[in-house]
């Protein structure tokens, strides 16, 4: 994040953080890289840390360098429980969002969510 | 000329993640407490324990944007991982993540502060 453009408040329209583009990318690499797989307690781990990894690298490439990123992923078991998911934020809405995708299948599910805030 | 004051000089310029934690852990025992898992209620409970969260940490009154997510989940034995990937500045920018649980259900809480410039 250095020395570029310090005087930019705002970003410029074709640089601001579209949560439809980042949700396309979410998806995208969520349903390939979670098809038909199962639960496995032992591979679960490495595969999350992997999905963040790889969906904020893609977002990164995406999207404008002026925007930090913090990439959360939860992947559960699926056994019938009840599970509730929630996030508040203080930001500046004129310049943060966010964007989340959910995929299910019959072994486990998965929350990823991308927050962008801008770096003035 | 007299001298000029600087906000924000270097020890104050850093997450502190063990303080957020004390402030994560009060929020979700006043929350939710003893209470057992319930359909119902659990809209209301991660609602209310993002936003009390949120408004302590506000109240600190440091230069931050926050980001607060909750998970809250029935103990049926299943298993349940969370990841974080983050693209930001590492000596001012933090994280801190709080597990907790009672009888009848797991809540975690994650806390992500962002510099303002």
């Amino acid at each position: 994040m250095e020395g570029s453009d310090t005087y930019l408040i705002r970003p410029n329209h074709q640089f601001k953080f579209k949560p439809a583009i980042v949700k396309e990318c979410i998806r995208e690499i969520v349903r390939e890289r979670l098809s038909g797989m199962r639960y496995d307690p032992e591979e679960v781990p490495e595969l999350s840390r992997s999905l963040a990894n790889c969906i904020k690298d893609k977002v990164k490439n995406a999207g404008s360098d002026r925007y930090k990123l913090v990439v959360q992923v939860v992947i559960g078991e699926q056994r019938g429980q009840g599970v509730k998911m929630s996030s508040r934020c203080l930001w500046d809405a004129d310049t943060d969002n966010y964007a989340e995708d959910v995929f299910i299948n019959d072994s486990l599910f998965c929350v990823a969510a991308v927050f962008g805030t801008y770096y003035y | 000329m007299t001298a000029m004051e600087e906000y924000n000089s270097g020890s104050e310029s850093s997450f502190h993640s063990e303080e957020a934690d004390g402030i994560v852990k009060e929020c979700i025992e006043g929350v939710v407490g003893n209470d057992d898992y319930s359909q119902s209620l659990v809209n209301k409970w991660t609602a209310g324990i993002v936003e009390r969260c949120l408004t302590q940490l506000v109240k600190q009154g440091k230069p931050y944007k926050y980001i607060v997510t909750c998970a809250v989940m029935q103990k049926t034995g299943a298993g349940l991982h969370t990841a974080n990937s983050c693209y930001w500045d590492t000596t001012m920018d933090g994280s801190s993540t709080v597990r907790w649980e009672n009888r009848t259900m797991y809540c975690v809480v994650s806390v992500f502060a962002v510099a303002i410039a």
